[in-house]
Formats: structure tokens, sequence, C-alpha cells
């Protein structure tokens, strides 16, 4: 038998000594090694950078769109788009769980999300049953394989797969917020009007208590309303984060010039470090969430105007993470309803 | 005198809003000075090393050109930021005049040496002559004027070392400053790119930290270096390996520590993909300091979350109080820095 990895190195074709996800090409053989687990992959959620690409390439053609993710999985053994490099989960049933799988956690019919990417997923898709043009969410008769090192959520009865799969998506944002702030802390949330970012919100408020403060930095006026109907920040200002000084003078109105303890960063938008950095006071902390973010361009900002802070690069996975945003769904009804008719 | 903005914004010609490093063109007289404003007499330019590289290999090499070219840059910009790496780099002059709203504020005075450590990418620079220029070590000594702005840092040069050996290791002060807070007694750390000059005062300071119980492995790449640090003797374990192939070198980190992993990785190294390597060497409650420019912030953070790890992984962040006296006080406590650092970059 070949040595297993926990990182999934051996189901490595090409190039040989890379991970499964930068690698080329994945062996998607449905023969399970003694650390994988073996899924019946019912619908696969598509990240949605890929899935614009895929619509776009296929001139919204369903048909077309269908025949180019199969080639993309025929070609690579994973569903990883060529040109945005990017992935997106999928939900299925426990179908078999190898010797050397760790213990105890997971049960043949569990059903189930991976939290992994589908960049590094084995997968094979026997059919496409069902694809719409307008969701990124096509049900599938396929198999894959979750690695020893693999995250995954078992999904929860009281709520509807695929409104737990849209929160699951960003569930590291909420449970890093619930690390980092604590009672008093003054927070800013920069896009705090998305979907990790009311989240990000709702946690923030929950930490800070009575005597903190949720600040929150939104574009569109439409989401800044809907924080303050749904009560979930002290402070909301609607702007453009690109714009520092804008952004800055206001933050510092609310603050008193005393800036804020943490920063979260959720706007998918370039240049947005540098407001980031200046609304954070001396020894305080920036959580960039963003997949925008430059590292140049938060590393030598901060040198540039002497701030002493910490810039902390978003981690998707956090101990505890899907429990934490699964129980927010659960929580708040008013965030339970605005998901429900966004995502579902 | 007029009244100035912390962060210079009052000396941003175009575009209007932004901070002087993204700005194209900024207000670089001299004649008046803002109320917040330090005036210095500029003795040398030490310019970063990816820039001054970029403009030797543009004037073939030929001294008058990179002259030339360096005049070229300063005057359509107002400060010294290469518009091919976006870099600048640092400078040493005397403090000639100190604004009036910083009197009794700022432990400054006249005549005062000193060494900024904001970028020249965003401090307004005049030069009327260039003197000298030494290629081997990035310095250009000229007759010229800078602005240091009130949020700017920067750091006075000791009198008991020479003024170059001082400039060098400023040049990477946040590297070990940031490992002194951040290395405890029984740490494992790993210094990925170690046998370069941050990478060899981060080596000394982990090692400081760590204490006897703790373990300092220091990756280098080739094998000049993997030997120098080896004789320095500031770590537990060297060794040479290529940071942008994981697997190898999990399996050596596995084996010596036992298949613990490290507490602290710092990465150091200025070449891309080496963000799987620093994740994957780290337990997953530990901790990856980037200090490497040639980081992608989405491979470090969508590599994370592919392989399940919950590590916290930092910015590298250039500044953090009192970097340049941690930093100058390692050459005076390591005879062996201060040596080496005299030999190779001094």
């Amino acid at each position: 038998m070949t040595k297993v990895c926990r990182y999934g190195t051996h189901r490595v074709i090409s190039p040989i000594g890379t991970l499964p996800q930068p690698a080329q090409k994945l062996d998607n053989t449905m023969r399970i090694y003694e650390n994988e687990v073996l899924i019946d992959v019912t619908t696969l959620n598509i990240d949605s950078a890929s899935y614009t690409q895929i619509k776009k390439a296929c001139g919204s053609d369903v048909d077309k769109m269908k025949e180019m993710i199969i080639s993309i999985v025929e070609e690579r053994g994973k569903l990883q788009n060529p040109v945005t490099g990017s992935g997106g989960m999928l939900i299925g049933t426990v179908r078999e769980i190898g010797p050397a799988f760790p213990k105890n956690k997971l049960k043949i019919g569990d059903k189930i999300a991976t939290l992994v990417s589908l960049s590094l997923t084995p997968l094979k898709i026997y059919s496409i049953k069902k694809l719409l043009s307008s969701s990124d969410q096509v049900d599938v008769d396929a198999q894959a394989i979750l690695f020893e090192s693999g995250l995954y959520a078992i999904l929860p009865k009281d709520i509807p797969e695929k409104l737990a799969l849209a929160a699951l998506d960003v569930a590291g944002a909420p449970a890093q917020v619930d690390r980092l702030v604590t009672e008093g802390d003054i927070v800013c949330i920069i896009g705090g009007g998305g979907k990790s970012g009311v989240l990000c919100c709702y946690q923030a408020m929950q930490n800070v208590g009575p005597s903190g403060k949720v600040i929150v930095v939104e574009y569109s006026k439409e989401n800044a309303q809907r924080i303050v109907d749904m009560n979930l920040a002290t402070d909301v200002i609607v702007a453009d984060a690109t714009n520092v000084m804008d952004v800055y003078t206001r933050v510092m109105e609310i603050t008193g010039g005393r800036g804020c303890d943490v920063t979260v960063n959720n706007v998918n938008v370039p240049s947005t470090e540098m407001t980031s950095i200046l609304v954070t006071k001396g020894q305080g902390c920036v959580y960039f969430f963003s997949m925008a973010t430059s590292f140049t361009k938060a590393a030598l900002g901060a040198e540039g105007v002497g701030k002493d802070i910490n810039l902390i690069v978003g981690n998707g996975y956090a101990k505890g993470h899907a429990n934490l945003t699964l129980n927010i769904i659960r929580e708040s009804k008013p965030i339970r309803d605005l998901f429900e008719k966004i995502y579902i | 005198m007029k009244k100035g903005n912390k962060y210079g914004i009052h000396r941003v010609i175009e575009p209007k809003g932004v901070l002087p490093q993204p700005a194209n063109k900024i207000d670089n007289n001299m004649d008046e000075i803002y109320d917040n404003e330090i005036l210095i007499d500029v003795k040398t330019l030490n310019i970063d090393s990816a820039s001054f590289t970029q403009i030797e290999a543009q004037a073939g090499g030929d001294k008058a050109k990179i002259a030339e070219i360096m005049m070229g840059i300063v005057a359509k910009q107002g400060k010294h930021r290469n518009p091919v790496t976006g870099s600048g780099g640092m400078l040493l002059g005397v403090v000639e005049k100190i604004g009036d709203a910083l009197i009794g504020k700022t432990d400054l005075k006249v005549g005062d040496k000193i060494a900024t450590l904001v970028s020249l990418s965003l401090t307004p620079l005049r030069i009327d002559k260039i003197k000298d220029i030494r290629p081997e070590i990035d310095q250009v000594d000229i007759d010229g004027k800078a602005i240091l702005f009130e949020s700017g840092i920067y750091a006075k040069i000791p009198s008991d070392m020479p003024e170059n050996l001082a400039l060098s290791a400023l040049d990477v002060a946040g590297a070990p400053a940031q490992t002194a807070k951040l290395v405890k007694p029984g740490d494992t750390v790993l210094i990925i790119g170690a046998g370069g000059k941050s990478g060899m005062l981060c080596c000394y300071e982990a090692k400081k930290r760590a204490g006897v119980t703790g373990m300092v492995i220091g990756l280098c790449h080739s094998e000049k270096s993997t030997k120098r640090l080896q004789e320095l003797g500031f770590c537990d374990y060297v060794f040479s390996a290529d940071a942008t192939q994981p697997v190898p070198i999990l399996e050596k980190i596995e084996e010596l520590t036992n298949g613990q992993m490290c507490d602290i990785t710092i990465n150091n190294v200025n070449i891309t993909d080496t963000e799987m390597t620093s994740i994957l060497c780290t337990k997953d409650t530990g901790i990856v300091y980037f200090f490497s420019m040639a980081t992608s912030f989405t491979k470090a953070a969508l590599g994370a979350e592919g392989v399940g790890s919950d590590v916290t992984m930092i910015v590298g962040n250039g500044y953090t109080k009192g970097h340049a006296e941690i930093t100058l006080e390692l050459l005076r406590e390591s005879e062996k820095l201060r040596k080496i650092f005299t030999e190779l970059y001094a």
C-alpha cells in the first residue's frame, strides 16, 4: 500500500512534490486509502468567482456549462477552475471511512458539508442532475474524497441544507471575531453589510457588551440601513473604504480620537489596507479577511505611518468555527430571515 | 509656520486625498517647513536593494547614469520612490530645523545625527548634488535635504559604532524586534531564510528568548550561508533546503521536533511560494510571521484553510516600538554579529 499523507499528497499526479491544492492533476480513483473518507456527493457549491467565470465563458448556456464543469474535473481530478484557481464546497453523505481516519468523528450515513476547498478535493462526477444559470449550487451524482486533514461539518437537522451551506461558507470570520474581541473593545468592521460582515457584526456586538462599540463602514446605503434595522452595530458609517481620510476622520469622531482596538476588513475591493491601519489604535489589531488584500501594501503601510499594530492574515479555519456560525443562525432570527431571503 | 497633518498629507500634490506613499507627486520645497516637520540635512541615502538593483541594471552599471536616473526620480516625484519596484530606502543625516509644534515633544535637537526609518518612498527629498555612489552596499552620498513627518520614525545614530554598521542593521530593525516580542522561553522556533541579514539577527534574538529549554532551527538556501550560520552557533540546528518544496522540509521538521512541529515560524526569505512550507511546519495553535515581501496574501489565507490549520498568520510590520534600540543592542551584545555585519555590510 502507498504511504499515505494526512494532507493527501499521495493523490498528487503532477507535479510531484506539491500539495493537492497547487497540483495540476489529482488521482480521483474512488477507492479510498486507509486515512480517507468516501463521500456520495449531492450538491456542489461552486465558488462565486469560479461560477461567474464558467457562466461567462459559456454565454450562460446550461449545457455548455455542464460540459465545462465535467471537462475540468476529467482533466484535473478536482473542480479547480483553471482561470480563477478557486473551488467551492460540497454537500454529501458519508459512504465509507478508512480505518486510519481519526476515530469517532464521523459515521457512515452522516450528511456533511466539506469545509475545505474543492480546489484540492478529489472528485468524480457521474452526471449533473440540475444546473440553473442563476444559482451556484449544482446538484450532481458524484463522489469525492476527504483527506485526513480535511475539514467538514455535520449538517444540522434544524437548519435547511442550503442555508447551512451559505453560512458555513464564511464560518471563519465570526469565529475569529469571537477570539479577538473582548468586553469594552471598540471594533470597526469595514464592509460590514455583506454575508460575512453581518455575522462578524453579530459576534462583535455579543463580545463587546454594553461598554464597547461596533462601528460599521459600508459602501451600500441599503446594506448600511439593514445593519441599523437589525441593530447589529452601535454606529454605521456609509463611505467608500478606499477613501482613507474620510473614513479616518469619521471613525476618530466616533471614538473621540482614540481609534479602534480591533478592525476587521471584509471588503472585497483593493486598496483598503491604509484605511484599516489608520483607524486602528497603536497596539491594536487588524484582521484582513478580504482576499483583495495586498501583503506589501499592508506591511509597508503600517511602517510608513509608524504604527505598532498586529496585522493578521485571515484564516478561513478556526477550531469550532462551524458550530459557532450555525449557532448564530439559530440565535438570531433576523439574520436567519435575511440569509433565507438572499441565499436560498 | 503653517500647520501640518501628522501623516504629511499637506505635502501631497497629486492625486489628492491619498497619503504620501501612494502619491505620485509630493511637495519637496524645503525653504519653509510646516510646524510639525523636521528638516534634515542629508548625508547618505541607503537605497532599498530591490530599487538599487533595478536602477543599476537600467544604467548598465554606469555611475553617471545611475546619478541621472536618481535625480530624475526625485525631480518628478519629490521623493525617491522607484517607479518600477515601488520601493524606497532610508537616509542618514543631521537635524537642521525642528517645527514649532514639536518643540518639547520630540527628543531630537538640532545637530543630532539620525537615520530615518520610514521609507524614502514617502519622504520629501531634494537632491542638490550626488557626491559618491557605492554600488556594493546600495549607498549614495549626497548634498540634499529631506523632511520627516510627525508620524515618521527615526533612530539616533549611536556614537559607539560606525555609521554604516548601524545603518545596515537599522534597515531590518523590525524583524529581530518582532522576534523579541513573539518568542517565549521553551519555544521551538523555525527561521526560514536564516542565513541572510535579517535572518541572522532573528536567529540570535530567537535563541536568546527561547533559552536552553527552547530550540531554534535555521533553514538556509545556499551552502555558503548554511555554513556561515552553523559557525555563528546561534541555532540548535541548521540545514539547507529549497523553501518552496514543503514536503521534504515538513518531514525534516517532524523528525527534529518529534512530530511536535514549531510554535513560531519566521519567514525572511525573499522568494515566492514559501507560504505552505511556513504553515505546515508550524503547530496548528502556533504563529507564522511573514517578513518576506514576496508573501502572497491569498496563498497564505487559502493555504492554511486548505490543510485545516488553525495557525495565526501575521503580516510583518517593519515597525514596532523600540525596534531600533533592540536591534542596535544586538550588535553591542554579540561580538560575532558585529564582526559578520562589519564584514558583509559595512
